[in-house]
């Protein structure tokens, strides 16, 4: 009986032990231990050829930051196509499906991209950011949007999407939109701290 | 000339409003975030209707769908983006004004209008006779790959007008001089 109840809600299950661990963590001493513990690390990242070249050499630095910018901009331009979508705002003659699966392609290059330079500028300012605590809430929007993105909003999409709730898939929309736009706005925020 | 947007600036400058808005921490980062963050609807749609003319993106929807269907959305991603890029330039007119990669920026701003304009003539002439082919013909890839790379650069040169590299203060040299627009005698920056 457990375990079918598990097996059916498995997917909800573990998010939300996700979600109250990042609460207690959030609450508790470990996450001061943790962060005291990472701070070696932060200090090497700026060690490292990466933070070399981004403390040194300004160019460089802000034109990875474009880069960064435009992998942002591609990355909103397939999320406000594919949630525009599942809302019905946008793309509505073309298959959801068709929209959702396309869209997510360049998601994840845009996402690739954004990645790389985004660990590239870390190194080169990294202990400006180990302080700032907008960078930590930049980095735990990301590990929620990507959380959300790949194991929540991507199984569920899978789905034949006409057979879902229509609800439930506007929600995840406006869930994705908001979260992505987070990070966006987080980082963005970085730039103005510290 | 340079003088004549020199003195426009520091008119500019010297309204109540340009001060507030520049000196009003919260309301400058607010509209600078919200130019910065428009990008996501303006180019992100923008670049994803070039890839599909590439044929890197929705290569089985057709490409007239893809540009009519996303236009609008674009279009209010645009205007945020031109609303929230004038107050900025209000905020700080005489730094702006002076700014090589400002300067830079509003050529290629100018470029990209006229490349869209030629890109949507071009491809409404003859888009029925390849509506459903996965890439577009060379002529429409030539105006999607020109877009690609003079937004991607307007990007960077917005990015690049934060940096005081170029700044008339900073004593340029006479070709950056030049190209700025550094006025002899100016008092403003």
């Amino acid at each position: 009986m457990l375990t079918s109840v598990y097996e059916q809600n498995k997917r909800t299950l573990i998010t939300s032990a996700v979600l109250l661990l990042a609460i207690a963590f959030a609450y508790s001493d470990l996450r001061l231990t943790i962060y005291g513990a990472l701070m070696p690390m932060f200090e090497w990242f700026e060690t490292t050829p990466f933070g070399y070249v981004g403390k040194t050499w300004g160019a460089a630095f802000a034109t990875v930051q474009a880069v960064h910018l435009v992998g942002l901009g591609v990355l909103g331009g397939a999320v406000i196509a594919a949630d525009g979508r599942l809302l019905g705002l946008l793309l509505s003659d073309v298959p959801a499906k068709t929209v959702v699966d396309r869209s997510h392609r360049v998601f994840v290059w845009a996402l690739i991209a954004l990645l790389a330079t985004g660990i590239f500028m870390a190194c080169g300012v990294a202990m400006k950011i180990y302080y700032l605590p907008v960078y930590w809430y930049k980095m735990l929007a990301l590990g929620a949007g990507m959380l959300f993105h790949f194991y929540i909003r991507k199984p569920l999409l899978a789905h034949d999407i006409d057979t879902l709730n229509p609800v439930v898939v506007k929600l995840v929309a406006i869930a994705s939109i908001l979260v992505w736009f987070m990070v966006a706005a987080t980082g963005r925020w970085i730039g103005f701290s510290g | 000339m340079n003088e004549l947007l020199y003195n426009l600036a520091v008119m500019i400058d010297d309204t109540q409003w340009s001060t507030l808005l520049h000196e009003s921490y919260y309301m400058y980062n607010w509209v600078e975030s919200t130019h910065v963050l428009t990008l996501m609807v303006s180019i992100g749609i923008l670049f994803l209707i070039d890839l599909r003319m590439l044929g890197y993106a929705f290569p089985d929807v057709p490409a007239s769908k893809i540009a009519a269907r996303l236009n609008t959305p674009m279009l209010i991603g645009f205007v945020v983006m031109f609303i929230t890029g004038i107050l900025l330039f209000y905020a700080v007119p005489v730094r702006t004004t002076q700014s090589v990669w400002f300067r830079i920026k509003m050529v290629l701003l100018v470029a990209c209008a006229v490349n869209a304009f030629l890109f949507h003539k071009r491809m409404n002439e003859s888009v029925a006779s390849w509506d459903n082919e996965p890439r577009a013909p060379k002529r429409i890839r030539t105006g999607a790959m020109l877009s690609l790379v003079f937004w991607s650069v307007v990007v960077m040169c917005g990015r690049f007008i934060a940096y005081d590299w170029f700044d008339c203060d900073r004593d340029p040299n006479a070709l950056i001089s030049f190209v700025a627009g550094c006025v002899d005698g100016q008092t403003r920056y």
